[in-house]
């Protein structure tokens, strides 16, 4: 079986299966990567392969399986090695990767993928019992944007002979896939650069041997996957809402049934994960000690699916630096084990070793069974867990809330009236205006705010545009109330407006208006909810004039709709209740607004002033204050 | 009043200010909140959906309610008004409507003036729910 001597990675042929020595590291040390020469002194893509790939640089050796030499020298247990082969070199390969060369565009595929963890003792579990397929990885660089039809299909039409692709998959942006033999590997070699893309550029195949990806790491049969629940239900502590899974490939009740489950898998993981998620998600303390973990990448889901975890213990694992706890990041973690992990190694004090690990778990009081010392942040999150109740209009003080109350009462019977010129006498000479809508609805090619849209204001948007965001300032108040008048005609609901202060000096009244109110469509109406903002100064006897008005409008939401313009309910008492005009409604709405009295009440008022808002404004004032307003009069 | 030319220039000032102050202000109140309170006047009120908070010391409880007069004779004053959504730590997300009044006041710190917030409005759209 020395024969196309590719074959030099099984055991057979090997007789140093035992460990690391593997290949010829010339001792320069674990973590070192291969060198460039060394790899081409090696007489690996021999038998007629051309040199295997000729084109790629030293990257896209390294980064293959064959690649790596490096191991950690770590517990590696010989005798299990044959039979349980993916322990046997598989991570430190990666993690020569990225010591070495910084992954080089991330060669890492083989980690979910498959081969690696070839079976190099031959025997193992495996499929490759020995059998003498030649495999290759092919690789095609920058694959990863083409479709896999198409490149496959594409491939096989310039290929001398039909390939079947193995496990074929993306990794950075190399696309990659298995064929089974020299000969139709070295074929689709020769097709390299013969086919060019819709971009222009032609589609370029590597070639490189490799052991075979036997254990192709399909997911675990459903029949397996029952009896991993059932390991890990009888490995589950319902009391202290505890798994543990320490070192669970060798646990016998898997082992029996001959269930590969090993946790630095990818489809091991997320079948253990799923299994946790489905059965235990309220688990609190989770026991991945001694699984050969040299990544989380997999386990990054548990983050969302097991919210409450508090107690992680990864003792004995693989993982080489502490970010890989960044993958993790989010969970609540209280207590953490690492030790064991070569990335415990890498602190000169303790004090940097805790503080890098409390960086992704701030609240972690306990590390590698050391109770630590009490965090030191400042702890800015100190949000309130309730808010604040909201509360309806603030208006600072009874005078105020009258000035504005009969001001806006002015104001939106003439908004709604039809005709807003009217408004001229409401703005000052240089008042300015703007309008804007929801973000969201501001791409809209089609917005249901369509008629809003070309006027909004939104300045984020505009950085690039002094003159549009210019434009559309209305200034001086002829411009200001000709844009008004163009806006769709409305009907709002004086009842449901909502008033806060947030300015009131000498000089100064600034509020802010909000409710909703109806536009009358040509084929239907809409409900619109607002806020706008009104800047006035004091002008006349208690009027205000206004310097600045920004709009906002939005859809209203149904509950919004729902509760707008509700009908005001008919009143026991017996009098008939006069059809009043629009104006009049308006009016009515206000002044009950105001008074805090109820329709009835407001209204009979007004009637009994002759509708004059200031003077019936006046009496209720002045006889409230006498208290001979009875109580009924506030019931709504 | 002011001729056009000097008011485009405001607005050009104004839209860069406003940016500006925008983000700081967001980006504080989500990861700075303690040092919010600089932004603001020592009497500046905050209406947050109903609710009047004014003065430094309420403004960092948060909770108070003491309305106040304050004194913007005059100065610059800058209106900017946002909308968006928030989210706070154990509530949902919700979308707020919210405008500001600065104003531009000597600072001790610096040369130039600063921006204050002499008013803070804030209301969720959906604050009645």
């Amino acid at each position: 079986m020395a024969t196309a001597d590719d074959s030099r990675y099984y055991s057979e042929h090997d007789d140093r299966v035992g460990g690391p020595k593997h290949r010829n590291r010339k001792g320069r040390g674990p973590f070192r990567a291969p060198l460039y020469s060394d790899q081409i002194s090696r007489p690996r893509h021999r038998g007629g392969h051309g040199g295997g790939g000729g084109g790629p640089g030293p990257r896209s050796r390294l980064q293959d399986d064959d690649g790596d030499v490096t191991m950690v020298e770590g517990p590696q247990d010989s005798g299990a090695q044959r039979r349980f082969n993916p322990y046997g070199r598989p991570q430190n390969r990666r993690e020569n990767r990225k010591g070495g060369r910084g992954g080089g565009g991330g060669g890492g595929n083989d980690d979910r993928g498959g081969n690696r963890y070839g079976v190099r003792g031959g025997g193992a579990g495996g499929g490759s019992d020995g059998s003498r397929k030649n495999w290759f990885k092919m690789t095609i660089p920058f694959g990863k944007k083409y479709d896999k039809d198409w490149l496959l299909s594409s491939l096989q039409s310039v290929c001398s002979m039909p390939f079947h692709a193995v496990h074929y998959h993306t990794d950075g942006n190399k696309a990659q896939f298995y064929v089974e033999d020299s000969t139709t590997a070295n074929a689709l070699f020769k097709v390299s650069r013969k086919i060019t893309d819709k971009d222009g550029y032609k589609v370029t195949v590597i070639m490189n041997s490799c052991p075979p990806p036997a254990l192709i790491h399909t997911d675990l049969k459903a029949a397996d996957l029952e009896h991993l629940k059932q390991c890990m239900a009888k490995r589950f502590d319902g009391s202290q809402q505890a798994l543990d899974l320490n070192n669970i490939r060798v646990d016998p009740d898997l082992v029996s049934q001959n269930i590969e489950v090993t946790l630095n898998r990818r489809n091991s993981m997320l079948a253990v994960i799923k299994i946790i998620e489905e059965n235990i998600p309220e688990l609190i303390c989770l026991n991945l000690s001694n699984n050969r973990l040299y990544r989380l990448d997999d386990l990054a889901d548990i983050v969302n699916k097991v919210p409450n975890l508090k107690i992680l213990n990864l003792s004995h694992n693989e993982l080489k630096t502490e970010r890989e706890l960044d993958k993790l990041k989010g969970l609540k973690l209280v207590e953490l084990s690492l030790e064991g992990n070569p990335l415990s190694g890498h602190y000169k004090n303790q004090a940097d070793y805790v503080s890098a690990v409390r960086e992704r778990f701030p609240k972690l009081l306990k590390l590698d069974g050391h109770v630590l010392p009490p965090p030191i942040g400042f702890d800015l999150e100190v949000a309130p867990a309730t808010l604040p109740p909201c509360k309806a209009s603030y208006f600072c003080s009874e005078e105020i809330k009258n000035i504005i109350l009969c001001f806006l009462q002015q104001y939106y019977s003439i908004y709604d009236s039809g005709d807003r010129q009217p408004l001229l006498d409401a703005y000052h000479d240089g008042a300015a205006f703007s309008l804007s809508i929801p973000f969201t609805l501001q791409n809209a090619s089609k917005s249901s705010l369509g008629e809003y849209q070309k006027d909004c204001r939104n300045i984020r948007r505009m950085k690039d545009d002094p003159t549009t965001r210019f434009r559309l300032i209305k200034h001086t108040r002829l411009n200001v109330v000709a844009f008004l008048n163009e806006l769709p005609k409305t009907q709002h609901d004086i009842a449901s407006l909502i008033v806060d202060v947030n300015t009131y000096t000498a000089t100064l009244l600034a509020f802010t208006v909000s409710g909703v109110f109806k536009e009358n469509g040509k084929s239907r109406d809409s409900f619109r909810a607002f806020s706008r903002v009104f800047i006035a100064v004091p002008a006349g006897n208690a009027g205000l004039c206004i310097v600045n008005d920004e709009l906002f409008v939005r859809n209203a939401t149904t509950e919004e709709i729902r509760r707008a313009f509700v009908a005001p309910a008919p009143t026991p008492s017996s009098s008939p209740v006069p059809t009043l005009s629009a104006p009049q409604q308006e009016m009515l709405a206000a002044f009950s607004l105001m008074s805090g009295m109820n329709l009835e009440w407001s209204q009979k008022c007004l009637q009994d002033n002759d509708w004059d808002f200031d003077r019936a404004a006046q009496i209720f004032t002045g006889l409230k204050a006498q208290g001979k307003i009875p109580d009924v009069a506030f019931v709504k | 009043m002011a001729s056009t030319v000097d008011f485009r220039t405001l607005v050009d000032q104004s839209c860069r200010y406003s940016d500006e102050f925008v983000n700081i202000y967001y980006d504080c109140i989500d990861k700075r909140r303690r040092n919010l309170t600089r932004l603001y006047l020592d009497k500046a009120t905050l209406v947050w959906n109903g609710n009047a908070v004014t003065g430094r010391d309420a403004l960092s409880e948060f909770f108070e309610s003491l309305p106040s007069k304050q004194a913007t004779q005059g100065q610059t004053t800058l209106l900017v008004v946002t909308a968006g959504s928030v989210k706070f730590d154990g509530n949902k997300q919700r979308y707020f409507n919210q405008n500001f009044l600065l104003t531009a006041q000597a600072s001790p710190n610096s040369d130039q003036p600063v921006w204050k917030i002499a008013s803070d409005c804030f209301r969720f759209q959906d604050w009645a729910n």
